[in-house]
């Protein structure tokens, strides 16, 4: 599949899902299904970031990476600190050899 | 709303940068921005590039991950009442921190929540968010090749800094971490547009298990 075509079917699975939100104003959801709504985000995000950790080839040094800017963002609610101070705990780990 | 600008640039970046390095040149990457205006779907569909996935692989992933516009939809739609031709147009630019601006603002503006209101909210995100993507693609393109660079680590690092703010209680806890246990199992012998399909159902099914299972025990006390 081209590059071209997955980001236009990306598109097409995403745009009629925001408009039917919009069009079903009085549908009731069983709470259920609302709750699962609810936690794909959450797990979605889990799912990708592990594998993306311990999988690697450089796993140690994106482990510390993880942990200092996971860290960094749970105390301080600053995401672009979290990332940047990550970024420069992986290049610590890097040049120290790990 | 400054904060949620600011907010969304760094998330840009990442996407840009960790397109780029999935093969993606700049227009495509610019493409998407315009187009599907997702973020943290794009995020996932430019780390799956990288790793090779199949494109089914990618769209699924992105449908998973935008499923929940439903729920935007559903309660913005109950907080204002929207005309057909400017349903389709709003809907285009919805995501979460639209959603988040006009629900939290919205309702503090002289004489309440306007389609204008939520469609400037809209237009001032998509703004930014393409702004700032082709700021990433052009750092890219002066900049030595990702692999050097190290920028890898981006992706997982974007991607925590969407879950940890989600990590309120015991339930989101207990789902992060079954999810993202079961799909490093899975990673081992599923490509990985599979595994975060697998795990990101099975973990919001838990999700939505323990969060009923609560409210009923919590109801009955």
């Amino acid at each position: 599949m081209s590059v071209l075509l997955v980001i236009l079917l990306m598109w097409a699975v995403t745009y009629p899902v925001r408009l039917l939100g919009l069009n079903l104003g009085r549908l009731q959801l069983p709470p259920f299904w609302l709750a699962f709504l609810k936690y794909v985000p959450v797990s979605v995000f889990a799912a990708l970031v592990v594998p993306d950790i311990v999988t690697s080839p450089e796993w140690p040094r994106r482990m510390i990476a993880a942990v200092v800017g996971g860290l960094l963002m749970w105390r301080t609610r600053q995401l672009a600190l979290g990332i940047l101070v990550g970024f420069a705990a992986y290049w610590l780990a890097r040049v120290a050899g790990l | 709303m400054f904060p949620l600008w600011l907010g969304m640039v760094p998330f840009a970046v990442a996407y840009a940068v960790t397109a780029r390095a999935g093969g993606l040149t700049p227009l495509e990457i610019q493409l998407m921005s315009l187009t599907v205006f997702a973020g943290a779907s794009q995020i996932a569909a430019a780390g799956l590039f990288v790793k090779g996935a199949a494109g089914v692989g990618i769209v699924l992933t992105t449908f998973l991950l935008n499923v929940r516009h439903v729920l935007y939809g559903l309660s913005l739609a109950k907080q204002l009442p929207l005309t057909p031709p400017q349903r389709t147009l709003a809907a285009q630019f919805l995501t979460d921190e639209a959603y988040g601006m006009v629900t939290v603002k919205g309702a503090e503006e002289p004489g309440g929540l306007s389609f204008a209101f939520l469609l400037g909210a809209e237009l001032s995100l998509y703004t930014i968010w393409n702004a700032s993507t082709l700021l990433g693609s052009l750092a890219g393109a002066v900049l030595p090749p990702p692999e050097q660079l190290g920028v890898g680590v981006i992706f997982p690092l974007a991607f925590l800094g969407l879950l940890v703010p989600l990590l309120v209680d015991r339930i989101t806890l207990a789902v992060a971490l079954t999810s993202g246990l079961v799909a490093w199992g899975l990673s081992h012998f599923l490509p990985s547009g599979l595994v975060i399909l697998g795990s990101g159902v099975g973990g919001a099914l838990l999700g939505a298990v323990l969060h009923t299972r609560l409210k009923l025990a919590g109801d009955s006390a």
